[in-house]
């Protein structure tokens, strides 16, 4: 009996070890990351944002992504137009954030290089209360420390229930295009 | 037991997979300025502290018909309608300048809105704004007053705008005001005039929202025949423009104007039916 209480605490201090060995992991960080989406139509006013403080964070064990924006840190042409963004469509008092959480596939960091390698991306983008898949290429290099990713992928004001009124229906496209630029260091 | 030396070992692999990535980098939404407690520019006749951004310039077309008592005669007013142009441009996100004409009284004007405080979160409860304006009465005919000198020309407003957006639909403002006409028409007004303001806006849905405001001249000569304005109206919001629909009792849209030369009664039935419209550029 005591030998086997041992055995369990010897397990448990590996298993004790085990995680610290797995939470230090290396991870990539960028707290300045860009999104733009736009949802111009020819002949109407350009309708495009740009945020230039989003987060993401890259674990290069696992290939595991994650990102952050806030709503209120899209900045439009036309500050009328940023107030209606948050106040009528996106709701940002009520869900203030975007959040990605998802997977590079085959993501091998000592693959990495200056070279740019693509790669599928698939993940759940949170917005507005409502959930998505997305699954999009991403390019990425390396260069020096730095880990650059870049893409883009689209979604519709339906997907997250964002509902476009009548009257500005043929000034807002159907499809949003979404750009991200991200530039990740070590954490 | 092996089941549990198996369950242990792989029991960092699971504390692993429940550790959430995104945890990481999750943060607090940050203290805010409050924003758009107003839409307009005006909340109906009276400024509003709502501003225009930095390098923005604004065009506001706007129109009080004539009284609506007059029935099909002159269509509700529409045959007698007061025009307004308006030009604002933001210098910086807390200075706007205009300059504007109004057909009531040929009025030229210029003004300055500045920003002292602003609503925040955790910080300060109100917005505070200072309007200023200075007013040109080009109708004035020497053949009929012959002393008229350009001083007697002018008119001048100095305002504080503090308004409490109070929650997501309403927001509130109490505009204190102190306004002097270099010339009244009536001997028994005093030139220096005072009044209190107070305006309202609530939303109706996400694009409709119900406006209001109500100015109460604190020094009105006896004998005036001016009434204090009470207005009401929508606005309306689309991408680029707000539009505002409204009633009201005064007529004229510059400051000294409305709030010290209102003829309409709505107890009566004498109010007019107008509107402004914004263009950004």
């Amino acid at each position: 009996m005591k030998n086997k209480k041992n055995k369990l605490v010897a397990l448990l201090v590996v298993g004790l070890i085990g995680i610290n060995m797995v939470s230090a992991q290396e991870k990539y960080i960028d707290k300045n990351g860009t999104l733009v989406f736009e949802a111009s139509e020819k002949l109407f006013e350009e309708v495009k944002a740009e945020n230039t403080s989003v987060t993401a964070i890259l674990d290069t064990k696992t290939g595991e992504i994650a990102a952050l924006g806030l709503m209120k840190g899209f900045r439009f042409k036309n500050s009328l137009m940023e107030e209606h963004f948050n106040e009528n469509y996106i709701e940002s008092e009520t869900y203030p954030k975007a959040i990605f959480k998802g997977n590079l596939i085959d993501f091998e960091f000592k693959s990495l290089s200056e070279i740019e390698q693509k790669l599928t991306t698939t993940g759940i983008l949170e917005l507005h209360g409502k959930e998505k898949e997305i699954s999009t290429i991403l390019t990425i290099k390396k260069i020096d420390k730095s880990i650059s990713i870049q893409g883009n992928f689209a979604v519709t004001p339906e997907d997250f229930d964002i509902e476009i009124p009548k009257i500005v229906k043929n000034k807002i496209a159907r499809e949003v295009l979404v750009q991200l630029t991200f530039n990740l260091i070590e954490k | 037991m092996k089941i549990l030396n198996i369950l242990l070992l792989i029991f960092p692999v699971l504390l692993f997979s429940q550790d959430d990535l995104f945890s990481e980098i999750d943060t607090d939404v940050a203290d805010e300025f409050e924003t758009a407690a107003f839409k307009g520019l005006k909340i109906v006749n009276f400024e509003s502290t709502k501003m225009i951004s930095n390098k923005e310039l604004y065009f506001v077309v706007s129109h009080r018909f004539g009284s609506v008592k007059t029935g099909f005669k002159d269509f509700f007013g529409l045959d007698q309608a007061v025009t307004r142009l308006n030009f604002i441009y933001g210098v910086s996100d807390g200075i706007n300048i205009g300059v504007s004409r109004s057909s009531f009284l040929k009025t030229y004007e210029t003004s300055i809105k500045l920003r002292l405080l602003r609503q925040k979160n955790g910080g300060s409860p109100f917005t505070i704004v200072s309007f200023n304006t200075l007013l040109i009465n080009s109708a004035l005919e020497k053949e009929n007053l012959p002393g008229l000198e350009f001083d007697h020309r002018l008119g001048y407003t100095v305002q504080l705008l503090i308004s409490r957006k109070v929650n997501k639909n309403f927001s509130l403002e109490l505009i204190p005001t102190y306004f002097h006409d270099n010339l009244v028409q009536l001997d028994e007004q005093e030139n220096s005039q005072y009044s209190l303001g107070l305006g309202g806006r609530h939303k109706l849905s996400k694009r409709w929202s119900l406006n209001a405001d109500y100015g109460y001249h604190l020094n009105r000569a006896e004998n005036s025949p001016f009434k204090n304005p009470f207005s009401i109206g929508f606005d309306l919001e689309t991408g680029g423009h707000v539009f505002q629909l409204h009633f009201t009792n005064a007529q004229p849209m510059n400051t000294n104007g409305f709030l010290g030369q209102a003829i309409g009664d709505w107890g009566e039935g004498d109010f007019f039916f107008g509107f402004n419209v914004s263009r950004v550029f």
